[in-house]
């Protein structure tokens, strides 16, 4: 899969699973932030990443390490779409 | 030392209230809380802006609900039962517990003293006042948020129908009233609406989903007591009118017992529109403003047996700061 | 706040039925989590729980939860000597969270999938405050009659509550206590959260990787202390002090330095009149969730300084046993006080070089204390300290 593809499968998670109101996923970009308390962020905290995670999974079919730092692949969008763009290649 | 305690904001949104969402802080607020918890929320605020007050000082807040966030909890489960493991929404876990409604409005209004959930059958927002006025008397904390919230979910309405369950009218709504040491409250230079003077809670014997056979009750003269009043003074009566039939002629044959020969007028704040735990804080309310020179009695009965008796008096009567409109 | 005698303990625990067999459990350090047998686990990481093991007194068509928090509730009575005529004016104080969602999601589920079965009549009593109408109706108690929910800290708020009404002078006696059978919500919930360690739980451990979940039910009889005394009861210990705090913080996190929980610990010691340094033993929330371990040890670090007293956490024998978890190790710290025996925590193999306490690790510790506290907190930043001193 590639990063853009992943890129608009997360907009569609982010409306119907952390449920952002639709018009506010048309302005996203890849450069666009996560976490909550980040300049530019779409304000995720704690509880958001793993209702993101467990949409994720499910979506790609991918099984994340929770014993691993997860962090630096959750800070933008641009990211999260290479990291599952390269989970979903490799798999 | 006993505290008296102060009435000095109210506020009740329902599915009518035009402009839930104006109380909502951010975007967070906006898609992360149920609806129920959008209410409950919207009503805490609106409470506290009507009292002039925030959490500075420290703030209790108590809810009473009978179901709680049930149209979460059930959107929970059928997100496994369509999709599986992968269908379980971390999101909406918490809500499935009771006390999300009392936890989201203590995040949002930054309540930092005890915050509790009341669960009962349709006495639980009076329960919630009784115990706010209780720890306030008592000096446990100096102001709350007590009141109730609830959010009808079609499928328990009709489970509870079919499992024979007694019809009654319920709506979808939140409200509180605040209530403070009136010490504390005079020294901020807060209205005051009025006092509540008594507050008792008893079992009246009934099993479980029934009505009583016995019009013989303690907590209404419990709180009389406390009141230093007498059934003679009482001039009117909220009741907890909810459309079971059966119910409301108990409840009234509680009350007619324990204020006999005095028959004070009776009036219900949820009926025609259905009742919700909410409502309590309107009854509260309503009876400070009402009551005049007089008491006011605010009483709730379950079918089981639980009972709430809450006396109320007016601020003119109460020596209170005058009434500000 | 005015002492208030414990003078009744019933339990229904993973151990089986009464205190006597909770507390050779939990003082044997024996760990009770297991594979779960009553719900389907298929598809989930985490597999195992504490049951409460068969046979479970009580009707068939009371829910599960109903008949664990009667069997317990009626022991804890007895314990205490309340005749029928001291009950009319009692309390009845009932942590709960669950219900009867067990048997409720049972129909649900079958619903779901195509039945056509109509809702049983018991479902009806689904809810969390059923437990409190079938307690008192059942048992006779007519006092004031409440059904607490504060998440996790459930069980431990009743017992405040409780104190309230007596201390206030509300009623003599109160029964106070907290009960959850295990639920697919509180199991799924938990799984997705990524909260529950597929093997047994490990608290205060440095490889720590979540929490069990467990059932069962626990009331304590609580009583002014003259009329205990009067009355000639046997008092087991006083609960001289509690604090009830919020976050204000999270729904699922605590508060990153644990300010709500040393909060509550401090007002409890406030409340009561006693010093830090005469706390010798926390029972503590304990989870085993890396986050919840930490924090509540940096909160307790806080208060009692370095090391200052025993820690254990009985969950890591019983599970977590959610609305019921409070009432239960409220007993087992009364239990230490009571046998100068402060129980394990199991499983602990490394410690956590961030925990500075000696957290008992899988032998029970010999140890006469005067004061113990018991920590509880719940979702949404819900804490609750009670703080417990030795009978005499």
């Amino acid at each position: 899969m590639e990063p853009k593809e992943a890129f608009d499968e997360l907009k569609t998670i982010l409306v119907t699973r952390l449920k952002f109101d639709p018009r506010r996923a048309v302005d996203l970009t890849l450069e666009t932030m996560l976490p909550k308390g980040v300049e530019d962020s779409i304000g995720l905290d704690s509880l958001d990443f793993i209702e993101l995670s467990i949409a994720i999974e499910e979506r790609f079919g991918i099984v994340m390490d929770e014993s691993a730092d997860l962090a630096p692949h959750f800070a933008s969008f641009d990211t999260l779409s290479r990291y599952i763009a390269s989970r979903t290649t490799r798999a | 030392m006993r505290q008296r305690v102060a009435i000095t904001g109210v506020a009740v949104v329902d599915e009518r209230t035009p402009d839930v969402a104006s109380w909502l802080a951010d975007e967070a607020e906006a898609r992360r809380l149920s609806r129920i918890c959008q209410l409950t929320v919207a009503a805490g605020r609106r409470a506290l802006a009507d009292a002039d007050l925030d959490a500075q000082g420290g703030l209790a807040v108590l809810v009473g609900t009978e179901f709680g966030d049930m149209v979460s909890t059930i959107s929970f489960v059928d997100g496994y039962l369509s999709r599986g493991p992968g269908g379980l929404s971390a999101l909406l876990f918490p809500h499935t517990v009771m006390n999300t409604m009392a936890a989201t409005t203590a995040i949002a209004v930054s309540a930092k003293d005890l915050s509790l959930t009341l669960s009962a059958l349709t006495v639980a927002g009076e329960l919630a006042i009784a115990r706010g006025a209780a720890a306030i008397r008592a000096g446990r904390v100096g102001a709350c948020l007590a009141g109730g919230a609830d959010e009808p979910a079609p499928l328990v309405m009709s489970a509870l129908g079919e499992a024979g369950a007694a019809p009654e009218l319920r709506a979808a709504g939140a409200g509180f009233v605040v209530l403070e040491a009136l010490d504390g409250a005079r020294a901020r230079g807060a209205r005051v609406l009025g006092e509540i003077v008594g507050a008792a809670w008893r079992a009246v014997p009934a099993r479980p989903h029934r009505i009583g056979s016995t019009a013989s009750s303690r907590a209404i003269a419990a709180a009389l007591e406390e009141a230093g009043g007498h059934a003679a003074e009482v001039g009117r009566v909220y009741t907890s009118a909810n459309g079971d039939g059966p119910r409301e002629e108990w409840e009234r044959a509680l009350v007619d017992a324990a204020l006999a020969p005095h028959r004070p007028p009776y009036q219900s704040p949820s009926v025609p529109a259905g009742r919700h735990s909410g409502l309590a804080a309107q009854s509260v309310a309503s009876a400070a403003s009402e009551a005049g020179d007089r008491l006011a009695l605010v009483h709730a009965v379950a079918r089981g047996g639980n009972q709430v008796a809450i006396v109320v008096r007016s601020a003119s009567r109460a020596g209170a700061t005058a009434l500000i409109p | 706040m005015k002492p208030v005698a414990i003078t009744g303990l019933g339990v229904v625990s993973p151990f089986g039925a009464g205190v006597k067999a909770y507390w050779e459990g939990l003082s044997g350090g024996v760990c009770a989590i297991r594979p779960i047998t009553l719900i389907d686990t298929e598809g989930f990481r985490c597999r195992i729980a504490a049951e409460v093991p068969r046979p479970i007194a009580g009707s068939a068509r009371r829910s599960r939860a109903d008949r664990l928090a009667l069997a317990a509730a009626r022991e804890a009575l007895d314990d205490a000597g309340v005749d029928r005529g001291d009950r009319e004016d009692a309390a009845v104080i009932v942590g709960a969270v669950g219900g009867g969602m067990l048997e409720a999601e049972a129909w649900h589920w079958r619903r779901m999938r195509g039945s056509a079965e109509p809702v049983p009549r018991p479902l009806a009593s689904s809810f969390p405050s059923a437990h409190a109408d079938v307690i008192g109706s059942t048992l006779g108690l007519a006092g004031p009659r409440e059904t607490v929910v504060t998440a996790c800290s459930s069980g431990a708020a009743s017992l405040a509550m409780a104190t309230d009404l007596i201390s206030d002078g509300v009623v003599p006696l109160a029964l106070a206590g907290g009960v959850d059978a295990l639920t697919r919500i509180c199991f799924m919930g938990f799984n997705a959260l990524r909260l529950l360690d597929p093997a047994p739980c490990r608290p205060f451990d440095r490889d720590r990787r979540g929490m069990s979940i467990g059932e069962g039910a626990a009331f304590v009889v609580l009583e002014d202390g003259a009329r205990a005394r009067a009355r000639g009861a046997r008092v087991y210990a006083e609960l001289v002090g509690y604090g009830m705090t919020g976050d204000a913080f999270h729904v699922t996190s605590p508060h990153p330095e644990g300010e709500g929980m040393a909060r509550a610990m401090r007002i409890a010691l406030r409340e009561a009149g006693v010093a830090a340094a005469s706390v010798g033993y926390a029972n503590a929330h304990g989870t085993a969730t890396p986050q919840n371990d930490r924090i509540e040890a940096r909160a307790m670090r806080d208060v009692f300084g370095e090391g200052g007293l025993l820690v254990s956490s009985t969950k890591s024998m019983i599970g977590h046993t959610m609305a019921a978890a409070g009432t239960l190790e409220a007993v087992a710290t009364v239990l230490a006080l009571v046998s100068e025996l402060v129980p394990p925590t199991a499983q602990l193999e490394t410690p956590d070089p961030e925990i500075p306490f000696d957290c008992v690790p899988r032998a029970a510790r010999e140890a006469a204390v005067e004061f113990a506290i018991s920590n509880s907190f719940g979702f949404g930043g819900q804490n609750v300290t009670l703080l417990f001193k030795r009978a005499g």
